[in-house]
């Protein structure tokens, strides 16, 4: 066993949101927020994030709050584990992709602990819940000394592992709108063994009235420095009559959408290839299911 | 609001395996983990990776899995914390306990701790689970001897056992 122990830090345990945000505020860059832990902890203790200031939010009770409301959506607070998201039936039955993306975590432990915000403030390219709620239009509520703003998680990412959060904020929950008539939605990811992170993760949501796609939304994660929508394939389809012929051109045009790496998961050529192949298969997936066809 | 300076001593409690246990931390740098295994002298966690990848240093915290390697004690002060010396009971050790001797799904041990008590919250909530459903649940424990059968086998026979003792 290596024996990495924990540098100094100083540890505070807000019961409101309001402390969280001057402590930001005041500690800045220094201070670290810490939800489950599960990738603070670890990188904590292996130097590559120095928090001289853990502020722990697991405290604060309204952000272990979830609601599904037919009228406007579902909304979850920033402490609400990958568990408990992962058996919760309204989910799984309006936005079935969160689901799935979240169920096929093989850590059971990590979903315990772990929580979807910190996964999204976590701002890495890989991650598997990111694109599904882009595609599904979800917005971060976040709160700083200044008061709450929203952002859609799509808008959320500037760089490699960097937000747009500032000094003094922090991101209290998600909602995510309720799903018009006529919508599908699919997720896929390839991965290297079934522990790993992604390779590769894309997402789909269509609306489709009278056959045309009168709205379209597409995810891709693990393709550039950040987790993105692929607007211009986007833009291939919206407003048009739905064919196979659009759909294979959109998935051609996503390709330019991402900017992918080679690494020791997999290639960029291999990458971009998938992207086209992924991309055409959650379309065709969400287009059928938005007609009502029963996907076998 | 509750805060704590690093290196500054706090004395703080919990109910590990259903006694009281009061330790000193010295600041909050402490991990669950190390507070069992040194503090507390309870060896039976097992620490791998530390970092959350391997699974063997879960503990149950009310009931739930937990990574000891990745939890700040401090933050779970106060609370019930199950580890693997509190299953036997008065010497005779649990149904899952005594299925992973029996399958042989046990080599050099180091997962061992961590499969059992996954196998006690998938079994505590369902006596009955299928093969797939056993396979998930332990999708964050990694074994690096035993590979998987018998430890699938062990977690089949403790459902047996538990369902004819009733446990
Ligand atoms: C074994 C294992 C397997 C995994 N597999 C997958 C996988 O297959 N797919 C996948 O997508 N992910 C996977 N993950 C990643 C996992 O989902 C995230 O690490 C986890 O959700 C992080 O949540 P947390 O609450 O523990 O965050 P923490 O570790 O507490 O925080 C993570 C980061 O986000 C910041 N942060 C947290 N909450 C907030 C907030 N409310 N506002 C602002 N900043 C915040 C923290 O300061 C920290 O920098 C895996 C992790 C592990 C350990
Ligand atoms: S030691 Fe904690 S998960 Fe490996
Ligand atoms: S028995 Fe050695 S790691 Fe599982």
């Amino acid at each position: 066993m290596s024996s990495l122990h924990l540098k100094d830090f100083v540890y505070f345990e807000p019961t409101t949101t309001a402390e969280v945000t001057s402590l930001l505020a005041e500690h800045g860059a220094k201070a670290r927020i810490m939800a489950g832990g599960i990738d603070l902890i670890p990188r904590m203790r292996a130097g590559s994030i120095k928090a001289e200031v853990v502020i722990n939010i697991q405290k604060i009770p309204e952000l272990s709050l979830f609601e599904y409301d037919p009228a406007k959506g579902f909304r979850f607070g920033a402490m609400v584990s990958l568990h408990t998201l992962d058996t919760c039936q309204e989910l799984k039955k309006h936005f079935p992709i969160i689901q799935k993306a979240i169920n096929q975590i093989t850590s059971v432990q990590s979903k315990y602990m772990g929580t979807a915000v910190g996964n999204v403030c976590l701002a890495t390219p890989a991650s598997d819940v990111s694109p599904v709620l882009m595609v599904h239009d979800a917005e971060l509520i976040i709160e700083g000394t200044q008061g709450v703003r929203t952002e859609k998680v799509a808008d959320f990412y500037t760089a490699y592992y960097k937000t747009t959060l500032q000094q003094g904020e922090f991101v209290t929950g998600v909602s995510i709108p309720k799903v018009a008539e006529g919508t599908g939605a699919a997720f896929y990811n390839k991965v290297r063994t079934h522990a790993d992170i992604a390779k590769i993760t894309v997402a789909a949501v269509v609306n489709v009235q009278d056959g045309v796609f009168q709205d379209a939304k597409i995810a891709l994660g693990a393709v550039a420095p950040v987790a993105l929508r692929a607007r211009s394939a986007e833009a291939v389809l919206q407003g048009q009559p739905i064919s196979e012929e659009l759909i294979q051109k959109a998935a051609e045009v996503a390709m330019n959408d991402g900017s992918p790496i080679s690494d020791f998961r997999s290639n960029k050529e291999y990458r971009l290839d998938m992207i086209r192949v992924l991309v055409g298969r959650a379309l065709n997936k969400a287009v059928n299911q938005a007609k009502g066809v029963q996907h076998v | 609001m509750f805060r704590i300076e690093p290196k500054k001593s706090e004395v703080v409690s919990f109910i590990v395996n259903g006694q009281l246990k009061e330790v000193i931390l010295k600041g909050p740098n402490q991990t669950l983990a190390e507070v069992l295994r040194i503090k507390l002298d309870m060896t039976g966690t097992k620490e791998s990776c530390q970092c959350g990848e391997c699974g063997a240093c879960t503990v149950l915290v009310e009931g739930e899995p937990v990574l000891s390697c990745s939890t700040l004690a401090i933050a779970v002060r106060g609370k019930r914390i199950t580890t693997i010396e509190g299953l036997a009971e008065g010497g005779v050790l649990h149904p899952i306990q005594q299925a992973f001797i029996d399958s042989g799904a046990s080599q050099c041990g180091f997962c061992t701790p961590g499969m059992i008590l996954m196998a006690k919250v998938l079994l505590d909530e369902n006596p009955e689970p299928t093969e797939d459903q056993i396979k998930e649940h332990l999708g964050g424990n990694l074994c690096r001897c035993t590979g998987y059968v018998k430890i699938i086998e062990a977690v089949q026979l403790a459902a047996k056992t538990m369902k004819s003792v009733g446990a």
